[in-house]
């Protein structure tokens, strides 16, 4: 991408960026499409492609997760031990205390349900306040529900544990792999979770039958894992290309990944797949942030490096806007709707 | 990676036995008047408050790493912490890691070694170890835990100096050497050493390995052990073989590394004009080369190791064998 000029990249005519000064930890558009920046200095930015973004403080320290909150707004946890609720016109409330303990991981789902991982326990909240606490043999390092909502699956040494969030007693199912699991997806249909490893690989487990799925061969570690829309490929990030696995065909067992918009010899540290299309956004070790369709490998420049490596990137639901942020704090919005 | 990173943050690593005094020794070095701020990193079964801005509770988390190599721990939650800790950087200025009394330092140390996101962002200053004067003997004597305090310290705090005797404190201080020559010993009442001497220590810098020299007892030839854990040191005159040394250490860590809690050393290599340094935690190694060699010094290899049940003999014959022949 050395070679491509400033005015090539989608975000000098599309999109806007900003310096916010604080790693950018999460980049995330709630359901109705609507963006927050969460910063590690305990900041929200409220921003769009118009007008001026709105900074809220939502923390009292560093925000360690984000994520859209059940049907508006956001949710991120801190180092202050606490479990915001951030809405769509800038109002916070804390939903939980922790007494000073991370909140690792925050997740919601629409049908109203919020999680929160802090050290080995996972706190899943309703809209009313906390329905229970899951327990686990180690730290939690990292969660997803299911596109359903029905299942929350969480990574944690040795494996992963796969809850039924609505059981009347609470025993999870299992999920055994030696070594320490971090970065966890679900498969868009429910069929498959897969983890980032420590080692640096990934370990998938196919919940129909338990089968095993290794995937190796990652020069560093994967933070960042994206099914597509309908779950054929898994984007990952940890090489100097966008690492897919196809899960078709019998894959990714036997199967070799494909690679995209590799090259430069600068890691892949984070990946975001379209909500319809199969096409997968990526930013990498540089600030160098681009799109490329999966099936033509055809790549589009989205944002040029500005030198931090991209720590935050991700889809409006309606697959219009595309936002990014970086170490370093900074921070952008792209429209990429078609234009009439 | 090829963007340029910040300068990395110094970790100070605390150890010692329950009681010995390193909470003494931590509330000490945050409330001086220093100027400086530390993120502190405590064992949720500390046994005192610590009065610091940014206190975080560790859960001392061991994880094996799935390498192939089962002496190859990582404390998970370290590294959870410290990649909390970088995003916030510029906060503090030093991370300070306390460790539960019965704690095993090496995979706190190999953390540092063997996690990119930790490596990236931190570096290991030193390892200091806090031991009661009084007790440490009996310590020794039943607790592997406590040697291997000792044999991974940079730096030693002999701390209840004013509950033992001047025969005593020789005798402990003898023992300490047997186990670790290299570790520097700070006699202290009340853990009342001077900050500099514990902090920005620089001690695991490939440059200083071997910068001093070892506290080795005179007269003494290492007969008799009180501890299953002492070191060896072995000096060479003829230039090393470069590709002889890596499969000869290769070998021996692979083989030995749970044995060997610390391996360093300095290399002259035939035909290269650099010294090369090198340091292992077991089986995790780590070397580069540190610079030219200066006119007229001597150039002499070595290397030390630290560790239980060390075959003195084998290990020289093997170091030995490295040397270019002719």
């Amino acid at each position: 991408m050395a070679d491509v000029a400033e005015s090539d990249f989608l975000l000098a005519t599309r999109g806007r960026a900003e310096e916010l000064g604080a790693w950018v930890v999460g980049a995330v558009f709630d359901a109705r499409n609507a963006l927050a920046f969460a910063l590690a200095d305990g900041t929200l930015h409220l921003a769009g492609t118009t007008g001026d973004w709105k900074p809220v403080t939502a923390h009292d320290g560093a925000i360690l997760s984000a994520s859209a909150d059940m049907q508006e707004g956001w949710l991120t946890g801190g180092d202050d031990g606490k479990l915001m609720r951030t809405a769509p016109d800038g109002a916070t409330t804390t939903l939980a205390d922790y007494k000073g303990k991370w909140v690792d991981h925050v997740a919601a789902h629409e049908s109203g349900l919020r999680a929160a991982a802090v050290g080995k326990a996972l706190h899943l909240l309703g809209p009313g306040g906390p329905l229970k606490t899951l327990a686990h043999p180690s730290s939690v390092g990292g969660i997803a529900f299911d596109t359903k909502g029905k299942r929350i699956a969480a990574s944690h040494y040795n494996g992963a544990s796969l809850w039924f969030v609505g059981a009347k007693e609470d025993k999870p199912r299992s999920l055994e792999w030696k070594g320490s699991h971090h970065a966890i997806a679900f498969s868009p249909d429910g069929t498959h979770v897969v983890t980032a490893m420590q080692e640096p690989s990934l370990h998938g487990w196919r919940l129909t039958d338990g089968q095993h799925m290794r995937m190796s061969g990652y020069p560093g570690k994967t933070r960042s894992l994206s099914f597509t829309a309908r779950g054929r490929w898994l984007a990952t990030s940890g090489a100097e290309s966008i690492v897919l696995w196809p899960f078709f065909g019998g894959g990714p067992m036997g199967k070799a990944p494909t690679e995209l918009a590799g090259g430069d010899a600068v890691f892949c540290t984070a990946v975001a797949c379209h909500p319809q299309h199969e096409v997968v956004a990526a930013g990498f070790g540089d600030g160098l942030v681009l799109i490329a369709e999966i099936g033509s490998g055809k790549v589009v420049p989205v944002a040029p490096p500005s030198g931090s490596p991209v720590s935050a990137l991700s889809w409006s639901p309606n697959g219009a806007l595309l936002a990014f942020g970086t170490e370093a704090g900074r921070a952008g919005i792209i429209d990429l709707a078609r234009r009439p | 990676m090829s963007q340029t990173q910040d300068a990395q943050i110094p970790v100070t690593v605390l150890t010692g036995y329950l009681g010995a005094g390193k909470t003494t020794l931590l509330n000490r070095i945050l409330s001086e008047n220093h100027g400086r701020k530390f993120a502190v990193v405590i064992n949720e079964f500390g046994e005192l408050g610590v009065d610091n801005d940014l206190v975080v509770d560790a859960d001392e988390e061991v994880f094996e790493m799935n390498n192939g190599c089962i002496c190859c721990t990582v404390r998970g939650d370290l590294i959870r912490i410290i990649s909390g800790l970088m995003k916030r950087k510029g906060r503090f200025d030093g991370i300070i890691v306390e460790t539960t009394g019965l704690a095993d330092p090496a995979p706190v140390a190999q953390t540092f070694f063997v996690d990119e996101d930790v490596k990236r962002a931190t570096k290991l200053d030193a390892i200091v170890t806090v031991v009661d004067a009084k007790h440490l003997p009996a310590r020794l004597k039943d607790s592997s835990e406590a040697q291997e305090q000792i044999a991974f310290a940079d730096i030693i705090v002999l701390n209840k100096m004013d509950l033992v005797s001047a025969d005593e404190a020789a005798e402990v201080e003898r023992l300490i050497k047997q186990i670790n020559p290299y570790a520097e010993i700070r006699r202290a009442t009340k853990s009342d050493v001077p900050l500099d001497s514990v902090i920005g220590r620089d001690a695991f810098n490939l440059a200083r390995i071997l910068e001093k020299e070892p506290d080795f007892l005179s007269g003494e030839d290492h007969h008799e052990h009180d501890s299953e854990v002492n070191s060896v040191s072995f000096e060479v005159a003829k230039p090393i073989d470069a590709e002889k040394f890596n499969a000869w250490i290769s070998q021996l860590l692979q083989t030995k590394g749970q044995d060997l809690l610390r391996t360093k050393g300095i290399l002259y290599y035939a035909g290269d004009s650099r010294r090369f340094a090198f340091q292992a935690v077991h089986m995790i190694a780590d070397g580069d080369y540190i610079g030219e060699v200066k006119e007229g010094d001597p150039r002499k290899s070595k290397i030390v190791f630290i560790g239980r049940d060390l075959n003195r003999p084998q290990l020289r014959r093997g170091f030995e064998a490295c040397q270019v022949e002719g």
